[in-house]
């Protein structure tokens, strides 16, 4: 019975999504290495890329419907963990408590954990519901299941990871029937005002430059550089252009992360890095893989058997696009320095066994397609 | 469910989120064109730029010495504490302050000073908090490593005059090239840059171009604090020509000893070699000490005291011998005569000219200090008869005067090696002037002219090149310091890319000497009156000296306006020796001391003295009896 299972499985077993995720991650891991050769970050991170392939081996092999059944006992203890870290057990770096440590597990960053309960618990309500266009009633309790872990995470206060919550939520209204004209209203209102209220301060003058450094301090406090708004987003952008083609491939000589111009060069800002070293060639080929995965992700919420699954997977896909979007652009100097981290390739255990989680259900999903 | 609910548009919605990241993520590959391939150059430049920094290494200056090998000018190794001023930029250094000059034991006001010129200067420029750090100093810069990483230790070679006040005006000094100088096309040209040590006055400035040398460098990579981290090029420094003057530091050390005794310690001898024009001592009081200028700069006494240097009215910094100008007064005569005698208003066998006591001008009587009777031209000369002077200029006029100033060249610098030579001011630099406001050239004018008075002010270096040229029976030659520059060797071999040339050594090229036209009649009875001047009962006859007969003439110039009294005359004196071969000329002038005989003639004697003590005994030295075969002056 087991031997037949698990031979099926093996036919089923999404491979290209493992070994696309799997190589992106190793990929990350050199970088990590490049970035700052002489200190064990990269080693650490292979560590982590071990434990996040049990946990995705884990839930890749379980059933995701019977995890989806389970969807609000992970969300109340996922909510649990994030009020633990507001009390005395959270641990505090630069005025933002962000990290629980807990006997035996260590220190971990609950934020992006969570990502995933709310992911299941948003699937199971909307998974559920009868066709046709979305009622204000659904929407506003799928705005309240969101609400909960968003509020609880800007007490921290962390909005760069509050910030990466928002794609899943417009992903499930907008495949649960969010009628065209609110997400065109939404779409509209967002891309006008929001930037043009802000360059209209900027170019009247109402936005002062310590204006903008506070705006920026209010977003995200802990990336705002005591030595001047900018340093980031300069040292990035020329890191980024001094790669060029092909890259220094590793030369610490001239390496803008060993000579510490760049900060944060082995999380937030991993692409500057993979850029400098690996040049034009080796930053499209980490875009195109990208864009494999994502398709390959996409696919399988095309033939997802319900709607919970393809929701689960269409959720993963845009938080994972969205993060991908920011912290490349932070990296480029086009948006705003958010410490977003860029999916399977800046070092942290925390955010590597979240993706490497989420991409488990997407396999689960993918392999059990057939069934009804 | 395959996606089958039509009511949706599920197909078409996840389509659509498909199609926004395929978006997304082809913005991300646009600007990743743009700045890897379209802006890759310009972001690796500025990356280089802000990694790369290329420390100078200065080149010792060439060092500076007298004729016999003797050392005048040498460079040490001082240690100086250097800011750093990448890093600085990003800290707030109102809290260093303290920690400065308490750790370095400076001034706080002087910290705070350096610490605003900072700010003014470019990335990657270093600037020197202080000078010659002790061993304490940097012993705490070191130890303060972490904590105060914007302080380094440079080795810096420091300009050293161990001889002080002595030659100081001759030699001058260095320092950091001025900012009205770094605006200069001339300087700009030759690529100085901010903070560049050039010579300032004397031969450190006159042969600047060859003293200094070529500065090398480290090129290193620098982290974002500005700590180096690897030096990936070096490039040595080629030091800087050794220049061997004429100075003889013997006599120069008898010429400021001389003036150091001097009644009023104001004033100036030079000596000369009249047969080449090499000056063997050049001494001018008061004098200055360059060392204050190199090591004072930058402590507060040092600043007072260069600041009192500026505002001295005996002004030490100015070099008396080519810079000063003085009525030559009766020092004069001797150019004078020996034009008068070229142009035939007077001749060797006919120069008897009335004395009387004086003249009379108008209504105004001009007096002798004796009454001569009608001398001839060398009686004139040995016992200064001002009446001849007056009836000679009159005769050969105002015109005749110019024509002289032209052949001794009065009218133009000596052409010596020193910056900033003054020119004479004579009747000829006077007449547009005089001409206009007067309407004409007065005969007082001429009168007073043919005395070295009134219209007559001459630099000492002129007067001594002109009596030069009387002892060489009238060959004159441009005085100078330079003897020789030595070569120095290549840097580097001749393929390498930071391959530094060797440079050439060369010798001081003379130019052609002027001639004076003078027939040998006329040499001789020129020389008879100055040879008599000290030999012969004239008016140094005080000075004489046995077995070195010195030619000479004295000159006490009026310094208020003529007969209003006021303050003491300037005592000259000019002179060769031996009278009829001459081996050194000697000009002294004591500013304000009264007569030239009694306070100028004694200074250039001791000089005479210096020159023979270490003079070759078993050289002859030829006598007026053995020149000219008659014993004594007279005709």
């Amino acid at each position: 019975m087991a031997a037949i299972l698990e031979k099926r499985d093996l036919r089923d077993f999404d491979w290209l999504t493992a070994v696309l995720a799997i190589a992106i991650a190793c990929f990350g891991i050199w970088q990590i290495h490049n970035a700052l050769p002489t200190e064990s970050y990269w080693s650490k991170q292979i560590i982590g890329l071990g434990i996040a392939l049990v946990g995705f081996l884990v839930v890749a092999f379980s059933d995701y419907r019977r995890i989806v059944d389970y969807a609000p006992l992970f969300f109340v203890v996922g909510l649990v963990l994030l009020l633990l870290v507001v009390t005395p057990l959270g641990v505090e770096v630069n005025g933002q408590k962000a990290w629980l440590k807990l006997p035996v597990i260590g220190q971990f960053q609950p934020s992006e954990f969570m990502k995933i309960p709310t992911v299941l618990m948003l699937a199971k309500y909307f998974g559920s519901r009868k066709s046709g266009p979305l009622q204000l009633r659904e929407t506003i309790i799928g705005g309240l299941i969101f609400a909960a872990p968003i509020g609880l995470i800007m007490l921290e206060p962390d909005a760069g990871q509050a910030i990466t919550y928002f794609p899943i939520l417009a992903a499930v209204l907008f495949l649960s029937g969010l009628k065209l004209r609110y997400v065109v209203l939404a779409t509209v209102a967002a891309a006008v005002f929001v930037p043009s209220a802000y360059i209209l301060g900027v170019k009247t003058g109402k936005i002062k430059r310590y204006q903008q450094e506070r705006i920026l301090a209010i977003i995200d406090p802990d990336s705002v550089d005591p030595r001047g708004y900018g340093y980031h987003t300069i040292q990035s952008t020329i890191t980024v252009g001094k790669g060029g083609l092909a890259g220094i491939q590793g030369d610490t000589e001239t390496s803008q992360s060993v000579l510490k111009f760049l900060p944060e060069p082995h999380t937030d800002f991993i692409f500057a890095v993979t850029a400098e070293n690996s040049g034009f060639i080796g930053c499209v080929s980490l875009l195109l893989a990208y864009a494999l995965l994502l398709s390959r992700m996409i696919a399988g919420a095309r033939q997802s058997s319900d709607r919970a699954g393809m929701l689960v997977i269409m959720s993963v896909v845009s938080a994972m696009a969205f993060q991908i979007f920011m912290n490349i652009g932070m990296a480029q100097g086009f948006l705003p320095v958010i410490g977003v981290p860029l999916p399977l390739m800046s070092a942290g255990l925390s955010a590597i066994l979240t993706t490497f989680i989420a991409i488990g259900f997407v396999v689960s999903i993918r392999m059990r397609r057939f069934v009804n | 469910m395959k996606l089958n609910d039509h009511i949706q548009n599920l197909g078409a919605r996840v389509a659509a989120v498909q199609i926004l990241a395929f978006i997304l993520l082809a913005v991300l590959g646009v600007r990743l064109y743009y700045l890897q391939i379209v802006k890759g150059a310009y972001y690796a430049e500025r990356a280089e730029n802000q990694r790369v920094r290329l420390i100078p290494i200065p080149a010792p200056r060439g060092a500076i010495f007298d004729r016999n090998g003797k050392i005048l000018v040498d460079s040490r190794p001082t240690y100086n504490v250097v800011l750093a001023n990448e890093p600085l930029k990003k800290l707030d250094l109102s809290g260093r302050i303290d920690d400065y000059s308490a750790g370095l034991g400076m001034e706080r006001q002087f910290v705070v000073e350096r610490l605003n010129l900072i700010k003014k200067q470019n990335d990657f420029e270093t600037m020197v908090l202080k000078e010659n750090a002790t061993m304490q100093d940097i012993a705490w810069v070191e130890s303060h490593s972490i904590e105060f990483p914007e302080l380094l230790i440079e080795l810096q070679p420091q300009r050293f005059y161990p001889l002080g006040t002595v030659l100081s005006h001759v030699l001058g000094y260095v320092g950091e090239i001025s900012p009205t100088q770094l605006e200069d096309a001339d300087y700009k040209d030759k690529g100085f840059r901010a903070g560049d040590i050039i010579g300032k006055g004397g031969l450190e400035q006159y042969y600047d171009e060859y003293l200094r040398g070529r500065p090398g460098y480290r090129k290193v990579i620098v982290d974002s604090r500005g700590r180096v981290q690897t030096e990936i090029a070096r490039v040595p420094p080629q030091a800087g020509m050794d220049l061997i003057t004429t100075i003889d530091l013997d006599l120069q050390m008898a010429a400021e000893q001389q003036l150091e005794s001097s009644s009023t310690k104001r004033g100036t001898i030079v000596s000369m070699d009249p047969n080449n024009g090499e000056i063997l001592a050049m001494a001018s009081h008061p004098a200055y000490d360059p060392n204050v200028f190199i090591q004072g700069a930058s402590k507060p006494e040092g600043r007072r005291q260069i600041a009192a240097y500026w505002q001295d009215e005996k002004r030490p910094l100015y070099n008396r011998a080519t810079q000063g100008r003085y009525p030559p007064g009766s020092t004069w005569k001797i150019p004078e005569y020996v034009g008068a005698l070229e142009q035939g208003v007077i001749t060797p066998q006919h120069s008897n000219m009335l004395c009387g006591g004086g003249i009379t001008i108008g209504n105004k009587f001009t007096r002798c200090m004796g009454n001569h009777g009608s001398p001839p031209l060398d009686y004139a000369i040995t016992k200064s008869c001002d009446g001849y002077a007056y009836h000679l200029g009159l005769k050969m006029g105002i015109e005749g005067m110019v024509k002289m100033i032209q052949t001794f060249q009065f009218d133009k610098p000596t052409g010596i090696d020193l910056p900033n030579e003054k020119v004479s001011q004579t009747p000829k630099s006077w007449m547009p002037w005089i001409l206009k406001h007067e309407g004409k050239w007065s005969d007082i004018r001429t009168v007073y002219a043919s005395i070295g008075q009134d219209t007559v002010v001459a630099t000492p270096i002129a007067m001594l090149r002109a009596i030069s040229s009387v002892g060489t029976e009238g060959k004159m030659y441009t005085p100078h310091f330079l003897k020789e520059f030595k070569p120095i060797a290549a840097i580097g071999e001749e393929d390498d890319p930071n391959y530094i040339p060797a440079r050439q050594g060369f010798t001081y090229q003379h130019p052609e000497p002027a001639i004076i036209p003078m027939t040998d009649d006329q040499y001789h009875v020129m020389l008879r009156g100055m040879w008599g001047v000290v030999n012969n009962g004239g008016t140094a006859g005080a000075i004489k000296m046995e077995g070195w007969e010195i030619a000479g003439k004295t000159g006490t110039a009026q310094v208020s306006e003529l007969g209003s009294g006021g303050a003491k005359d300037h005592a000259w004196f000019i002179s060769f020796a031996p009278a009829y071969k001459p081996e050194i000329a000697i000009v002294a002038l004591i500013e304000n001391s009264g007569f030239g005989a009694a306070n100028a003639a004694p200074a250039a004697k001791g000089v005479y003295e210096a020159y023979l003590a270490k003079r070759d005994p078993a050289l002859p030295i030829i006598t007026q009896e053995e020149a000219t075969g008659k014993k004594g002056g007279g005709n």
